[in-house]
């Protein structure tokens, strides 16, 4: 198969996550339930899934554990900014600014 | 189209219209992080047309990227797309009497901003034309300017250097939404095992260790969760 054509089957198949997730209850109507118990552990997933996908990102530098490196270095002033200030622009600014002034400027 | 619908969807854009500000930087980025993996930009629109959801979208991207199998891409956004089935629980009250159409339309429109900020106007509203405006005006303006900024990102990116680490760009969104989200502390545990899990557990074949990371951070955010309620006095 061509790689293309797997990429558009990729991504209806992340697609259809989506609408099943958002459609669930929604078009099911209120003759399901969803039990409290998983009601309340399912709160936990996007934030326990969002740093899975972060840490390794920012930790890891070609496989390996390396807790100072540019990314963390960048990420740590994006948390920084995104507690301290409420701007919806500044955390890409400031975090690719210190990226890129790391990598380039100095050649980290 | 009758005067509670549209008074219905004059109040849900007037909620609605300062959060979505706040979308326009978030779709921007997720132009240019699609393109920035190497997609087209026919594959990258199509991409935000289907699948219309910016954590699943970058929260995929780098296992596009590096060529992650079928199995464990769905699992990923399954897991990150698994908020909506609270919101779709929570908000099914609300589209009673609907035609399925309406419903199908309403599930791939539904995101978290206008959950967040029209839901208890929804649930309570009795009139169904009143809810049926509250609803769509306010989720159609959201997608249009979703698709809207994505597309600007997706074409401006070519303009950007090509070594600017353009990437990286996703792993910024993704922490902007984790950190208001850790502000409660069960929350903040889940997350710092789940980050610290799938970091540790990075040595598993087929990617195991993000799913790992994942079961991990839940089931701990859960035990903090039951924990603090013990010690808090009944």
């Amino acid at each position: 198969m061509s790689e293309g054509l797997w990429l558009w089957l990729t991504l209806l198949a992340i697609g259809s996550t989506t609408i099943l997730t958002r459609g669930s209850f929604i078009v099911a109507g209120e003759r399901a339930r969803l039990p409290a118990t998983l009601q309340r552990a399912l709160r936990y997933a996007p934030a326990a899934a969002l740093a899975a996908l972060v840490a390794p990102e920012i930790l890891l530098d070609g496989g390996e554990f390396t807790a100072l490196n540019p990314k963390f270095a960048a990420a740590a002033v994006v948390v920084l900014v995104c507690l301290r200030l409420r701007n919806p622009w500044l955390p890409f600014i400031a975090g690719m600014a210190v990226l890129l002034l790391l990598r380039k400027g100095l050649g980290w | 189209m009758n005067a509670s619908f549209k008074r219905g969807a004059a109040e849900g854009f007037r909620a609605f219209l300062p959060l979505s500000i706040g979308l326009i930087p978030w779709a921007l980025v997720t132009g240019v992080a699609m393109r920035s993996i190497g997609l087209s930009p026919l594959e990258a629109m199509g991409m935000n047309l289907i699948v219309f959801a910016g954590t699943a979208q970058l929260g995929t991207l780098p296992l596009i990227a590096a060529g992650a199998p079928l199995w464990l891409l769905v699992l990923t956004a399954l897991v990150l797309n698994l908020r909506f089935v609270i919101f779709s629980a929570a908000l099914a009250p609300a589209f009673a009497g609907y035609s399925r159409a309406r419903r199908i339309l309403s599930s791939y429109l539904l995101v978290d901003g206008v959950f967040a900020i029209l839901s208890e106007r929804l649930l309570k509203a009795q009139d169904p034309h009143w809810r049926w405006g509250c609803y769509i005006a306010p989720s159609l303006w959201c997608w249009t300017l979703w698709q809207v900024f994505a597309l600007v990102g997706i074409l401006g990116a070519g303009a950007l250097p090509a070594d600017w680490s353009l990437e990286f760009m996703a792993t910024i969104a993704l922490l902007v939404m984790l950190v208001p989200m850790s502000a409660t502390r069960p929350m903040l545990v889940a997350a710092l095992v789940g980050g610290l899990g799938a970091v540790l557990a990075r040595g598993l074949p087929l990617k195991l260790g993000l799913i790992a990371g994942i079961a991990a951070g839940i089931a701990a955010g859960f035990i903090a969760e039951r924990q603090a309620e013990k010690r808090r006095p009944a």
